[in-house]
């Protein structure tokens, strides 16, 4: 808009916006010009929030401020916040109308519960199979029930008191398949059991090693019967959304799951019910299984159609190597990620010896990243599970 | 758009992750059966006419247009029991919630003209908020509880000045405030008082989070609750219910009757009064001519007194950053 | 969204231009002696005809109509139903029925002697609205809030009556109790707000209702007497002094404030220049020493719909007027009501809220002896309850 006022105007109306609007008017212009700096300058590429490509956000958690849960944490990273809340609920095997035919796959649990308490090694084989018949716990019974509610006024884009969005249920299922495939949760935390009192003569439990064969085809003591099973209800809110929800709800379920405490409960056969002690002192810490840390990337693309356009193009292996005209972006803010088609999201856990072990690694849209910057990317990702594991052992 | 009818039972919502078919039950403590078993009562520790601190925050969330993040200090029983946890029941819990604003933005094409902004308020409860699970559909409190809101918000807000166009309002409570003492059974008097507290508070956050949005208002208003509490175990003894701001239920042995209001301290006006309850029986000093209702809607609109003076600073703090951005 | 929204203030604004908002304003605050556009006077109700037991099948039923042709129907259906105990049985099954009314906080203990106000379960209906909407909603939770928070009376001779009020009527023994239902109907599009017909029409159905005769003692499974001319009605017939009843349910009053008049029973374009809108419930207060005969039992604003309706432009800011002659009265004066500069003539959508000298007005006229709490519950007395 040249000025068209007759007087000569002392100084040439400046054609330029502020960044704000031309951040808004043309994201990707915007966000590209910030990541490549003009070669004269010789500066690194720098995100327009002034991340550096394969930084993450600030974040920060806090476990245990709600009241009325049985754990909880806040977890913030940048601007994009989730609460969980664990409230533990109890499921009577009385009520389970296939509990009678499952019962058969629990005898064996039970068998080696035997012979964990008389201190007999358990080898590695048999934790494999406890591991799996955990999950198989856990999951037929669906003892975990993750649910991610991005309603909550968090960003424009998601209305309040509608059904949960897409976005929502796939983070949710995501979050489900996590929990089921890492194991995080011992199935044996939430089992409630039962010794029916042995009318025999009390020292039938001592000595099962002398002749325990005989004994059992005689008079069997008794089995410890699983009475009930504690049904952890987690659910996220996602008070603010910019971007990456789903490190932040992830972070924020393990954060909660650390802090849970599960009451002593016990069967009481007067009333035919699970009842639980509300002392403090008595109530026990789920054991987790590691500690996953899920980091997320976007890759954001100079010409997004230069790919689909392109014969051939014989300098495109190149222009890879330069790696120009693509930056991986860890951690995406809402801006970025609105940019981005390409995503990969890693989740990983580090062994006892410092082994990084992968629990799942995902990629979608986009066909830009390779194995090479995949194991790049699990390496940045094993670095922020250092990073995650200090803020959680802080809380 | 449309919200799903009111299930409560979540076993049939195939949009989200459902517990076991079977239903789950709350656990059941065991102190909880023998009578007597509770043994430290929740008491109340501030004076009649203290209240309790609020902390209230905006600006915590950049994606709305205005956002609030509203907390009570914890009671001194609830302090306590966090400092030096005994019992997994907790004694009583405190208000925390948070509130966005979206917009103003202009109305969707199928609506009707309106020469005034259109104000449409949402009120949700975490399903961990209370001490019973909630479900993810709002209930019917809920719903009331946004109506309630609605009514307290548009009479302060300057509507003509923003024609065809519409806010939402959303308050996600995550955690609630109880009806009663958690081992008390429910009484004569019982009702969800906890919902008064929560209506204030969502008044007060509310308030911050428009002002937050840069939206034209008369004036802040702000929430308040007074109540009628009878403190002694026997029902009909001659001592009078007695007059308590900001009350919290589970301090108290009986709640008679109770009052909120959202209340503009600069027009000595209220945009919303909601009471209920036996108000009759109060005491109060000799020689006051007011009835009942009259000396409990003067109590709620003293604490709202209270809260605006947070609400102010807080909106102050909008300010300054506003002028001086980082 | 869209649908929903406005549905709570005092539902439908009539289209009304803002000359006819400002006309029926003006002379609905003529100072003491308002005129209203039907003629009433502020504290007279609409006429109505009424009946009660339309319905065999149900415990109690009542009809009204209203004389612009809107009529409300209202059944009251009793069930038996196990109460959830815990310290005596600890049976902790969740609740039997899974009915959720929304009443928060329930948890699994219960009241032996109290009752739980979740055992009476309003609906309404309402053509035209979902029952999720917010009018239906809120209706029903004001109604059913002031059913279940009137409790007992110790009447002068110290004989108590209904202790637990409607709660502690629902009570027949420690492990089991009534559930109520109400099922409130409206027949037609509401003309106006529907509250006072919907609460008049419920009044007269709790008063109709009957519970059968309890046979059986104690702590017995109940059973129940089939001889339906020995039920009970779950309101008892006390009479008291002068001759009215002792126990009535609850009334909820709509109480318009405009200007400083206070007037009962607004019609729709009533309502749409209210300067304030109150629901107030009352029921009959028998307590020894007690002054007035009516006990308030709860109140709530709601939303004036004058807030939403089209201002009116005084001709001072009128293009179209530009160069007339500026009339004499067209100057800004201040609205002692509203405490706002307003030029008379002009209508401007209302602002803020009441003031507490206001409410206090309202609540007194509905409240005095003699006041129109008393004359409408005597009204509803007048209705033939067979």
């Amino acid at each position: 808009m040249a000025s068209t006022s007759n007087e000569a105007p002392a100084v040439p109306p400046s054609l330029s916006l502020p960044p704000s609007q031309f951040a808004r008017l043309q994201p990707h212009a915007y966000l590209l010009a910030h990541l490549s700096p003009p070669a004269a300058t010789n500066q690194p590429s720098i995100r327009a929030n002034g991340r550096e490509p394969l930084q993450f956000r600030t974040t920060s958690a806090n476990c245990g401020s709600l009241t009325h849960t049985n754990g909880s944490a806040v977890v913030r990273i940048g601007d994009t916040a989730a609460v969980c809340g664990v409230r533990a609920e109890l499921l009577h095997t009385d009520d389970i109308a296939s509990w009678s035919v499952a019962r058969t796959s629990s005898a064996s649990t039970n068998k080696r519960q035997r012979l964990a308490e008389l201190g007999e090694d358990v080898t590695e084989e048999d934790n494999e199979d406890e591991d799996d018949q955990d999950r198989a716990h856990i999951e037929d019974l669906s003892l975990l029930v993750p649910n991610l509610s991005l309603s909550t006024g968090c960003a424009p884009g998601y209305l309040p008191g509608a059904p949960p969005s897409t976005t929502a249920q796939s983070i949710s299922h995501e979050i489900l398949s996590l929990l089921h495939s890492s194991r995080l949760v011992k199935a044996d935390d939430l089992r409630i059991w039962y010794q029916p009192p042995n009318l025999g003569p009390e020292d039938e439990q001592m000595d099962v090693d002398e002749g325990a064969g005989k004994k059992a085809e005689t008079e069997e003591q008794k089995p410890r019967e699983i009475k009930a099973y504690w049904v952890l209800y987690i659910d996220i809110m996602i008070i603010s959304l910019a971007g990456n929800p789903f490190d932040a709800a992830w972070a924020s379920v393990v954060a909660a799951l650390r802090d849970t405490k599960l009451p002593n409960a016990w069967w009481d056969v007067d009333n035919e019910t699970v009842l639980c002690s509300d002392d403090v002192s008595e109530a026990h810490k789920l054991t987790l299984r590691g500690l996953p840390v899920a980091s997320s990337f976007c890759v954001f693309e100079a010409d997004a159609a230069a790919g689909w356009r392109a014969k051939p193009i014989p300098n495109a292996q190149q222009q890879k190597k330069d790696g120009k005209g693509r930056w991986i972006l860890a951690d995406p803010d809402g801006y970025e990620d609105n940019l981005a088609h390409e995503r990969v999201s890693i989740v990983v856990d580090k062994e006892k010896n410092g082994k990084t072990v992968i629990l799942k690694m995902e990629k979608v849209g986009g066909w830009t990243i390779d194995t090479e910057d995949l194991r790049r990317l699990v390496d940045v990702s094993s670095k922020r599970w250092d990073e995650m594991k200090q803020i959680f052992d802080q809380c | 758009m449309l919200e799903l009818p009111t299930i409560q039972d979540t076993m049939n919502d195939r949009r989200r992750i459902n517990g076991p078919a079977e239903g789950t039950r709350p656990p059941v403590y065991a102190s909880h059966l023998k009578s007597g078993g509770a043994t430290d009562r929740a008491q109340r520790q501030r004076e009649p006419t203290d209240l309790r601190k609020i902390f209230l925050k905006t600006g915590l969330i950049p994606s709305a247009s205005g956002s609030s993040y509203l907390e009570f200090a914890p009671s001194s029983s609830l302090a306590n029991a966090r400092s030096n946890p005994k019992s997994l029941i907790p004694p009583s819990s405190a208000l925390k919630l948070s509130c966005t604003v979206h917009g103003p933005k202009p109305l969707p094409r199928s609506a009707a003209f309106s020469p005034n902004l259109v104000l449409t308020t949402h009120v949700k409860y975490a399903p961990f908020a209370a001490r019973k699970r909630k479900g993810h559909i709002r209930d019917a409190s809920e719903r009331d509880l946004g109506v309630h809101l609605e009514t307290a918000l548009r009479g302060a807000i300057i509507a003509e000045r923003w024609p065809k166009s519409g806010i939402d309002l959303t308050i996600t409570i995550l955690e609630a405030e109880d009806d009663r003492w958690w081992a008390d059974a429910p009484d004569l008097h019982d009702a969800s008082w906890g919902m008064m507290n929560v209506l204030a508070g969502c008044i007060t956050a509310a308030s911050a989070a428009i002002a937050d949005a840069h939206i034209d208002c008369l004036d802040l208003v702000s929430g308040g609750v007074a109540a009628l509490v009878s403190d002694d175990s026997t029902e009909d003894s001659a001592a009078a219910p007695r007059l308590m701001l900001d009350a919290d239920p589970a301090e108290h042995r009986s709640i008679m009757a109770a009052c909120v209001v959202a209340y503009m301290p600069a027009r000595d006006e209220i945009t919303e009064l909601w009471l209920k309850g036996e108000s009759s029986k109060i005491a109060l000093e000799k020689g006051d001519q007011r009835s009942a209702h009259e000396a409990l809607i003067d109590g709620a609109v003293d604490a709202a007194r209270g809260a605006h003076s947070v609400l102010s600073e807080a909106v102050r703090e909008t300010m300054l950053r506003a002028v001086t951005p980082l | 969204m869209s649908s929903q929204r406005q549905a709570s203030s005092a539902a439908q604004i009539p289209h009304l231009s803002p000359a006819e908002l400002s006309y029926l304003y003006t002379s609905l605050s003529l100072p003491n002696s308002p005129i209203r556009p039907d003629g009433r006077s502020p504290t007279q109700f609409r006429p109505l005809s009424a009946e009660t037991n339309i319905l065999p099948g149900t415990n109690g039923s009542a009809r009204i109509g209203f004389a612009d042709g809107t009529q409300a129907i209202v059944g009251v259906k009793a069930e038996v139903e196990k109460t959830v105990l815990v310290s005596d049985t600890l049976d902790v099954q969740h609740e039997a029925q899974g009915t959720g009314n929304g009443e928060g906080g329930e948890g699994s203990s219960s009241a032996v002697t109290g009752g739980h106000g979740s055992w009476v379960q309003m609906s309404i209906e309402i053509p035209g609205f979902r029952d999720d909407d917010a009018l239906p909603v809120f209706l029903s939770e004001m109604m059913r809030e002031s059913l279940v928070g009137s409790v007992g009376v110790k009447d002068k001779s110290g004989e108590e009556n209904m202790a637990g009020g409607l709660k502690g009527r629902l009570v027949i023994n420690k492990r089991w109790h009534w559930r109520l239902y109400i099922d409130v109907l409206l027949l037609s599009q509401p003309l106006s707000y529907p509250l006072p017909l919907l609460s008049l029409t419920t009044h007269l159905a709790l008063l109709s209702t009957k519970l059968p005769k309890l046979k059986s003692k104690g702590e017995e499974d109940p059973f129940f007497d089939d001889d339906w001319a020995v039920a009970e009605y779950i309101y008892p017939r006390v009479l008291g002094v002068s001759n009215t009843l002792q126990v009535r349910p609850p009334v909820t009053l709509l109480v318009i404030s405009v200007g400083e008049n206070v007037i009962f029973d607004p019609t729709r374009e009533e309502i749409a220049v209210a300067d304030a809108v109150l629901a107030i419930s009352v029921t009959r207060d028998n307590e020894a020493g007690s002054l007035q005969p009516l006990k308030l039992l709860s109140i709530r604003t709601i939303d004036p719909p004058s807030r939403l309706t089209q201002p009116g432009i005084p001709n001072s800011e009128n293009v179209n007027m530009l160069g007339a002659p500026a009339p004499n009265e067209n100057v800004a004066v201040l609205n002692p009501a509203t405490g706002e500069e307003e030029v008379p003539g002009v209508w401007r959508p209302r602002r803020g809220g009441v003031k507490r000298s206001v409410i206090a007005g309202m609540v007194k006229t509905v409240l005095k002896k003699g006041g129109v709490g008393e004359e409408v519950l005597a009204g509803l007395e007048g209705v033939e309850v067979s």
